[in-house]
């Protein structure tokens, strides 16, 4: 067993705690990003599809027991998220979504995944715009959450002009 | 048999663990409410709130001066809001005394500071550093100055999470102040409605929203918000009216917990009540 692996469960902690404590100062009217969604995201293209939706089933659980959201719903989300970010992560194709903005696209299109899901568990009224509503609860936090994943590929970028 | 297992393994992996995992979700989407289901959620939050309160304390210094800004003002219109209520205080257990009521307007608070939040917007919660130990349980209104943030749904020994009015989960029963008209309130994942009201029932815009004494969560009138707009429903026989809460719950920081539960024998009766045949 490859160290390496062991390194995403790690994460999960420090991850968990600065979602839950600084990322509230930096959300706009209630929209923040999803730290544990990038994490997940670039662990699944790295590692592969079987491991990305291994981790995004624990990443998922850890959170709905860790806030106390509905237990099973971001587990359910998460898991289709890295099952999905996982078609990206074949030998040919990791380093071109990986340190290139493509990376951004990739958590755009998983982010919209992982919303929809944990919306569509989270019981939404229909009564309700429903256009409205996927507005708000997936394309804004889905926007703000890709703009933040544009780290993931500067940060690794800097690192190789050292 | 081995050589079918595994060619499927080797081509569908993938699949099959993508499978299992979404069936174990569903499986824990019906389980919430098991026992020992609570009891791994409360002891996994509760260990990890411990971690959360100090970072949550190192970033709060910051804004500890706005804060206090704040809590002068409210201070001040307090301190002229206590002289107003003395005066009435002592007219209103002069009125007791000669009609013989009980003092009912001792309420047991607990102040909390809240360690840590989602900003899930449909499932928001909060969680706050006062648990078992301190008398918290389950179905205890969390208030602060301005009025109702949630009701407590989990604890552990020194914590506690509690689902705030933006959260689906949550359904109150509230009553409008000046109609005393009751009804249902719910967060719709977009704002916080009073569902199926018939046209007829009086609401107003701008009427404050309080919980019910009917309710079975709260049992005593804690201001919720103000009717903020009047939506007529597709059928053309209901309305839903909007509500714009009076707390801020995504920024709200210290609250109070009112040590209240709904009394054992009210809950009695009512089972009671349904049981006769």
């Amino acid at each position: 067993m490859k160290l390496k692996y062991f390194i995403p469960p790690i994460i999960l902690i420090p991850v968990i705690l600065v979602q839950l404590t600084i990322i509230p100062l930096i959300s706009i009217e209630e929209v923040a990003p999803d730290l544990l969604l990038i994490a997940l995201v670039y662990f699944s293209i790295a590692y592969g599809q079987l491991y990305g939706t291994t981790i995004g089933a624990f990443y998922g659980l850890a959170f709905d027991l860790i806030t106390g959201s509905l237990i099973g719903s971001n587990m359910l989300a998460k898991t289709v998220a890295g099952f999905t970010a996982g078609y990206f992560s074949a030998d040919t194709r990791r380093d071109k979504y990986l340190y290139t903005y493509a990376f951004c696209l990739v958590v755009l299109l998983c982010s919209i995944i992982n919303s929809l899901i944990f919306s569509f568990f989270s019981v939404i009224d229909f009564n309700t715009n429903f256009i409205v509503v996927l507005f708000n609860h997936s394309i804004l936090p889905s926007i703000y959450t890709t703009i933040f994943s544009i780290l993931v590929v500067i940060v690794p970028h800097r690192r190789s002009y050292i | 048999m081995f050589k079918l297992l595994s060619y499927f393994w080797d081509n569908f992996k993938e699949y099959v663990v993508l499978v299992i995992l979404v069936i174990i979700s569903f499986i824990l989407l019906t389980q919430n409410n098991n026992p020992q289901v609570q009891k791994v959620r409360a002891v996994t939050f509760g260990s990890f709130a411990v971690v959360t309160t100090v970072i949550y304390d190192l970033f709060n210094t910051t804004q500890i001066k706005r804060e206090n800004k704040e809590l002068r003002e409210v201070n001040a219109e307090l301190m002229l809001q206590i002289s107003a209520l003395r005066e009435k205080g002592i007219l209103n257990s002069k009125l007791k005394d000669l009609a013989g009521f009980k003092d009912t307007s001792t309420l047991p608070l607990v102040p909390a500071t809240v360690v840590s939040r989602t900003l899930s917007q449909t499932q928001n919660t909060i969680t706050i550093n006062k648990g078992i130990d301190d008398g918290v349980k389950p179905g205890m209104p969390v208030m602060n100055h301005l009025g109702l943030v949630g009701v407590i749904h989990s604890t552990s020994e020194d914590f506690a999470i509690a689902r705030t009015l933006k959260n689906i989960d949550l359904k109150l029963t509230v009553k409008n102040e000046r109609s005393r008209i009751d009804g249902i309130l719910i967060w719709d994942g977009d704002k916080l409605v009073i569902i199926n009201v018939p046209k007829t029932l009086d609401f107003e815009k701008g009427d404050r929203i309080v919980t019910s004494e009917v309710s079975s969560i709260i049992p005593i009138p804690i201001p919720v918000g103000a009717v903020s707009e009047i939506i007529p429903e597709r059928t053309g026989l209901l309305n839903r009216i909007s509500v714009t809460p009076f707390v801020d719950v995504f920024s709200v920081e210290h609250v109070f917990i009112l040590q209240l539960v709904q009394s054992i024998q009210k809950k009695e009766l009512e089972l009671n009540f349904y049981k006769m045949p």
